[in-house]
């Protein structure tokens, strides 16, 4: 037989036990029991996040030549929020996660529409749309860099057997080509996360909902705007919130695809940063351009942070 | 002392005597980063100066650091940065001496017997440089020259034994050599300083210069030669139209990609370059012929690279890394990069020896080479604007052509401001 008290109940003290400890010298010492459990985790912690993004922020305040530092306040900041090369890289920043994120979501929730749908082949169906995410973004990229080669690249000679053009396109020389180019590798890799993610919301929306609107005679349409859509509105906003927050700081594709080329048409802020960093060796100006970004994926964090708070997570 | 203070002195003491003769065992290990060492047609010489050395060298041991090229420097730095970098490099040495990254060799050098040193001119030495101290020991080498598919140029019904020598011939050369399928020659632009070497052989064929005496002013566009020559160079992927599509991608592996397959009948490149075409198509084996950059002056020089052997300031053996470098500096492997991996040696004893002289393709390109300004030029900040600044100036040059006076001119400004800003 359980002895336990019911949960919620209020337990008095039997005046017959001795009590060995004051209460408050019991919590005291629980308390203390959890902040060594807790150590080990704020200590690793400590070590690969708070002290890197000290770190970053000391450097940002310095100049560094190599292995010569010299200490100059906000001179960083001010020289890398005068040059235009910085406002440039934001504005291609914003480009590229916007179109991004807006293609992942459209087509991520399209897929998991249709993979929702589906009676027959679900789960080879869904292992195949995975396989891009799968793939390490750097081999992706490297793949697709030859796929998208002018001269003996596979796009341009399907294109060409189409008739669809009628000589080699340089894809990846023009600046608007190459940013579009480098979206849409990035859209081909981050669309199978988004469609997991609404793939698992469609399956949360109780049955009885569709049957209801059946019988009320709703339309395929219909069923979408009144009973999907309100269903993963929710979804739909924390999955692009994390989604900007993860591709406004990717670096992989465009690193491996252009370096930020040509003439800086595809040059994001992480691009910028490292250029600035390794090729450059301005590793100053590097960290103000990192602390900049950490700002920019900050303000996307609070907004995260914020929608999932529990009291709204309840509401949804 | 207690009893179990005698204990640990014990333990200690036999600790210390079972590990020191393991210690005393261990082989001093040396890494050794080139941008090279990936390339195919040096990996049969690295292997076996490698092997040589240890064998004659029994406590030491050399670990090969392989890098792709495009990512030899950014690993270099990021190594050096944590002081840990590979004892033995060749990277971009005024730059890398600047940082503090390098260890000045001065002291080595003068311990050396007057027959080593007498082997380097002092123009060669001077590449090696920085504030007056020696960073490296130049190994090998590259000039720059124009290289010609033979056949496509017969083909297209011109004279293999009469290359253009005027920048008005090489454009009637490239207009024969050009067709549908096929092009003359490509631009380089791509975002790596080869873009950079290209434009500056342009630039000094037309008597140009791209940077004052003492490099602390920029004057691609304050020149007029020199801009006259930016033009017309990347003219030829447009109104002039000799030149492979493509441009602001190509960058050396898209160069001889495109020659070896056919697609070009010429390229500015060094005498690597012929290894690598013939690697990728054994058929143009005895195929290409080099001739002089052509140039609107006389004497016009040309480029030509020089890799020095470095030791890295972190780097916790000097003494057995300059061992390596001087085994690998000598005129056995000199030559062998020479005829196996088409590298030019650095050494003056070399350059009328018979297995030099031998080659013809080679023997051109050291007679080429002996009008040549030597390559990366000397700024702290050569890195930096070569591979980034001047090459992002190419690349919009290329796509808005009109605008090529004010993009040149907006580099000039950032250049002489960085330049300065040292």
């Amino acid at each position: 037989m359980d002895a336990r008290p019911p949960v919620g109940a209020k337990v008095v003290p039997d005046p017959a036990v001795p009590q060995r400890r004051s209460a408050s010298a019991f919590g005291g010492r629980r308390r203390w029991y959890g902040y060594a459990f807790v150590a080990p985790v704020a200590l690793f912690l400590c070590a690969v996040i708070v002290l890197p993004l000290g770190h970053a922020f000391w450097t940002s305040l310095h100049r560094v030549r190599g292995l010569n530092t010299t200490f100059v306040g906000l001179a960083n900041y001010v020289r890398v929020l005068g040059d235009e090369a910085f406002w440039h890289s934001l504005y291609v920043s914003l480009v590229f996660t916007g179109a991004s994120v807006a293609l992942h979501m459209a087509l991520g929730l399209a897929l998991a529409l249709m993979l929702h749908a589906l009676r027959v082949a679900r789960t080879p169906l869904r292992i195949l749309f995975l396989t891009p995410w799968m793939v390490a973004p750097a081999v992706g990229a490297t793949i697709w860099l030859w796929l998208l080669e002018p001269q003996f690249g596979v796009v341009n000679y399907l294109l060409r057997a189409l008739h669809v053009t009628s000589g080699p396109v340089a894809w990846l020389g023009e600046p608007a080509t190459a940013l579009a180019a480098v979206i849409a590798v990035d859209v081909w890799r981050g669309v199978p996360f988004v469609m997991l993610l609404m793939l698992a919301g469609l399956q949360t929306i109780p049955l009885e909902q569709y049957e209801a609107a059946a019988i009320d005679g709703a339309t395929a349409v219909q069923r979408f705007r009144h009973v999907t859509w309100p269903n993963l509105r929710y979804l739909l906003v924390v999955a692009s919130t994390l989604d900007i927050i993860n591709t406004i700081r990717h670096y992989d594709i465009i690193g491996v695809m252009t370096a930020g080329g040509p003439a800086g048409g595809t040059e994001v802020l992480p691009v910028l940063l490292y250029n600035t960093a390794f090729r450059a060796n301005r590793f100053g100006d590097a960290a103000a351009i990192g602390v900049a970004l950490l700002v920019l994926v900050l303000a996307f964090s609070i907004v995260y942070v914020r929608l999932t708070r529990p009291d709204r997570v309840e509401a949804a | 002392m207690t009893r179990l203070s005698t204990i640990r002195t014990a333990v200690a003491a036999i600790g210390v005597f079972a590990v020191a003769p393991l210690a005393a065992q261990q082989p001093i290990v040396l890494q050794w980063q080139t941008a090279n060492l990936t390339e195919s047609q040096y990996e049969p010489v690295w292997k076996q100066t490698i092997a040589e050395f240890e064998a004659a060298n029994p406590g030491i041991k050399v670990e090969p650091v392989l890098v792709a090229r495009k990512d030899h420097w950014t690993k270099f730095v990021a190594a050096a940065q944590a002081k840990k970098a590979p004892c033995i490099v060749s990277v971009d040495l005024t730059t890398a001496a600047y940082n503090g990254y390098l260890l000045p060799l001065d002291k080595y050098w003068n311990a050396e017997p007057a027959e080593f040193r007498n082997a380097y001119t002092d123009a060669i030495l001077s590449a090696a440089k920085w504030q007056g101290q020696l960073y490296g020991v130049p190994i090998w080498g590259g000039t720059y020259a124009e290289i010609y598919n033979r056949d496509l140029v017969t083909k297209a019904g011109l004279d293999p034994t009469k290359p253009p020598k005027t920048f008005a011939d090489y454009v009637a050369w490239g207009k024969k050599l050009t067709g549908s399928d096929h092009w003359a020659t490509a631009v380089i632009g791509g975002k790596t300083d080869t873009t950079t070497r290209v434009l500056l052989t342009w630039i000094w064929a037309n008597g140009g210069e791209a940077f004052n005496a003492d490099m602390t002013e920029a004057t691609f566009a304050k020149n007029p030669k020199s801009l006259e020559a930016i033009k017309f160079y990347l003219d030829f992927a447009g109104k002039t139209a000799i030149a492979a599509p493509a441009p602001a991608t190509t960058n050396y592996l898209e160069q001889t990609t495109l020659f070896a397959q056919g697609k070009i009948a010429t390229m500015r490149n060094a005498y690597w370059a012929v290894a690598k075409v013939e690697g990728d198509n054994p058929a143009m084996k005895g195929k290409m012929f080099v001739g002089t950059n052509p140039a609107n002056v006389p004497n016009a020089p040309t480029l030509a690279t020089i890799t020095a052997s470095s030791i890295s300031s972190s780097c916790a053996n000097p003494d057995a890394a300059w061992k390596f470098i001087k085994f690998d500096a000598g005129k056995k492997w000199s030559i062998a990069r020479a005829k196996v991996s088409n590298w030019m040696p650095m050494r003056n004893d070399l350059a009328d020896d018979p297995e030099i002289r031998a080659d013809p393709l080679l023997a051109q390109f050291v007679k080429i080479g002996e009008n040549a300004r030597s390559y990366p030029l000397p700024s702290p900040v050569w890195a930096d604007i070569a591979s980034n600044d001047i090459v992002d100036a190419v690349q919009k040059a290329l796509l808005a052509p009109d605008k090529t006076d004010e993009i040149f001119r907006d580099l000039d400004t950032r250049l002489t401001k960085k330049l300065r800003d040292i």
